[in-house]
């Protein structure tokens, strides 16, 4: 007992709640609730949303209502919530709330805010509560605060705790998709939130830029540019505002991809006299050939293991996926169906790649490891250059389906496409954030 | 119901103070832990509260997009070194494309989908742009290789590398020297038509010469 309170003292993070009903266990089950949830027989969990409560002060700009909202969408992306917002505040006081929740019949759980706002800062307190027991049980109760700009990133972190109140592992919210546009009369590289929100344009050489790839800790884009006349390998620190140039072999220097643990870049080069896959160690520069065959090979993605790479080859007489290790040895041939299939994306959960195939159009097709389970993801439209979500559960890609090239995203079984960006020139080869650090 | 001492002195005690925490602890508490406010910050700057420092500056953060400008070589960004950038090359060996100007004598040759080998349809345009080249001996050419839209850029970008690499050494199997011949991949980038049908993608699955007097 004596440990308890000691523990309940050693946790104090977030700050002042006046909490009324304390339970005795500090450490409540929220994964718990979802997985009975799911037990049941509901495919989401339910949970209500109201605007948050602004205690004191103005808010013209209503951000009571506005974030929210923001964590509302991000919720209802995620595929694991059904989400009822938009409606005013309700009381924090037990009784009243409980009373208040009679309007919430098969809610499974209640999150709540309140605002305050000083000059640009909001601040705002949430408190996470499971509504499926006998009484309402606060889950979690955590402060946030951030300048008015921000106020977006603050909503999608809060979205992010309640997932990973819920499922253990944290939300996506917080991330960006890169990609290549032509807005601007040029192809360039953008970064915007994962939402489409707060897009930012990140070269501006005016010749060809594409195929953007996170390096794993989020800070840095390896990217093809002709910058410099020729098609050359570039990297590119979005938060500090500069670039570096990475690869400028004679002929091709493209299809950058990063190693799981960031030291390596693996990527194409037709130095050698026709396009082959190599791998670079990033801080020594030093680089080993990982395929030789006289046709091409390009495409290279890593598994989260690091220790194989699937790549598109078409030494078999047509472009099609193969998997090798890490080295370059024992390469077998994962796709068989059509006579092209290239760009593999292997899935962060390992088990699985999702890859552009030729059967009629241009789709999204996913294919386990072992070669089992082909499964079409898109029907038609043009579809291609799919990126996974961190949590290995969405995936963004390029389509043509209304007219010109727009990102779009759809969850990991080819559901609930939803359409990113309203690009005035085309927007292609999109790449998903790790999560911000 | 009963309670233990424990219970009530826990109860009381949240009253006054308390946050809940659950598994899965937050960052490392800001020094003031405890007391303050402040705590999880959605970043503008560092994240508050956070172990290290945030990453250079979030969302609101994002500096503009870089100049055109190039930084060449220098230390890497954060979390973890790059090296130089070796150039891969002898300097100035590539020339570069922009000192090359239209050849109109030089005829392009087009390709089959997803095919880089020389049609014997072509041969003939070959041939000729191979006497000229041979006639002109001291010109250099640039083949650019191209692919139609259809397919991935990456893909279309090889591609277009082998296309420019097997004219060329077609080229060089009429005795057209090596060293006057360069290639460039434009793979879809740079299509001559965007009807978006086969006419169009067939003009576009091209080797194109330029010159250098």
């Amino acid at each position: 007992m004596k440990s308890r309170l000691l523990a309940c003292l050693l946790l104090l993070g977030a700050g002042f709640f006046s909490v009324l009903a304390l339970p005795v266990d500090l450490h409540p089950q929220a994964s718990d609730v979802y997985l009975n949830i799911l037990a049941s027989g509901a495919k989401k969990l339910n949970i209500a949303i109201p605007e948050f409560a602004r205690p004191a002060g103005q808010d013209p700009m209503g951000f009571a209502k506005r974030l929210p909202e923001i964590t509302a969408n991000d919720l209802n992306f995620s595929g694991l919530f059904s989400v009822v917002s938009g409606h005013a505040p309700l009381p924090s006081a037990p009784d009243a709330l409980k009373k208040a929740l009679a309007d919430f019949p098969g809610a499974h759980a209640l999150l709540q805010g309140s605002l305050t706002i000083q000059g640009e800062k909001l601040m705002v307190e949430i408190r996470l509560i499971d509504l499926t027991g006998a009484e309402p049980r606060p889950i979690l109760a955590k402060v946030y605060d951030a300048q008015a700009r921000d106020h977006r990133r603050m909503a999608h972190k809060i979205s992010d705790e309640v997932v990973y109140q819920f499922t253990g592992e944290r939300g996506i919210a917080d991330t960006r998709i890169a990609y290549a546009s032509t807005a601007s009369g040029a192809k360039e590289i953008y970064m915007m939130d994962y939402d489409g929100f707060n897009v930012v344009q990140l070269t501006k050489n005016g010749s060809i830029n594409l195929s953007p790839a996170w390096r794993p800790d989020g800070h840095a884009l390896a990217f093809t540019s002709f910058q410099r006349d020729f098609p050359q390998l570039f990297v590119l620190f979005p938060y500090e505002g500069r670039q570096q140039l990475l690869q400028a072999w004679p002929g091709v220097n493209i299809a950058p991809a990063w190693s799981p643990d960031g030291e390596s870049l693996a990527y194409t080069l037709s130095k050698d006299g026709n396009p082959e896959i190599y791998v670079l160690r990033t801080r020594t520069g030093e680089i080993r050939r990982l395929t030789n065959h006289r046709g091409i090979d390009t495409d290279p993605t890593w598994s989260p293991t690091g220790r194989e790479i699937a790549f598109t080859s078409d030494r078999g007489g047509t472009p099609q996926v193969y998997i090798a290790d890490a080295e370059g040895a024992n390469v077998r041939r994962l796709t068989f169906e059509g006579g092209y299939s290239v760009q593999p994306r292997w899935s962060p959960r390992g088990d699985r790649l999702v890859y552009t195939s030729r059967q009629g159009g241009f789709d999204l097709w996913s294919i386990n490891v072992d070669g089992s389970n082909l499964t079409r993801l898109t029907a038609g439209g043009n579809n291609e250059s799919a990126s996974w979500a961190p949590n290995g559960r969405h995936l963004v890609f390029a389509s043509r389906r209304t007219g010109r090239w727009q990102i779009f995203t759809m969850l990991a079984d080819g559901s609930e496409p939803q359409q990113m960006t309203r690009d005035r020139g085309e927007a292609t080869s999109p790449a998903w954030s790790p999560r911000i650090p | 119901m009963k309670k233990t001492s424990w219970q009530t002195a826990a109860t009381l005690l949240s009253l006054l103070l308390v946050a809940l925490v659950v598994a899965g602890c937050p960052k490392q508490p800001s020094p003031t832990a405890g007391a303050g406010t402040g705590a999880e910050g959605a970043p503008g700057g560092a994240g508050a509260g956070a172990g290290g420092a945030g990453a250079g500056g979030g969302a609101g953060g994002v500096g503009t997009a870089p100049s055109g400008q190039v930084g060449e070589g220098g230390a890497g960004g954060r979390g973890g070194g790059l090296a130089s950038t070796p150039p891969g090359s002898v300097p100035g060996a590539q020339v570069s494309p922009r000192e090359f100007v239209e050849a109109i004598s030089l005829r392009d040759i087009h390709f089959d989908y997803d095919r880089y080998d020389i049609k014997s349809e072509h041969a003939k345009a070959l041939e000729e742009n191979a006497k000229w080249l041979k006639s002109n001996a001291r010109t250099l050419v640039l083949v650019e290789g191209h692919a139609d839209e259809r397919g991935t850029n990456e893909y279309n970008l090889a591609l277009g590398e082998r296309r420019a690499k097997t004219t060329r050494d077609y080229l060089m199997s009429l005795g057209v020297e090596g060293a006057r011949i360069s290639i460039i991949s434009y793979g879809e980038e740079r299509p001559t038509c965007k009807e978006g049908n086969e006419p169009c993608w067939g003009k576009n699955r091209r080797a194109h010469f330029l010159t250098r007097p």
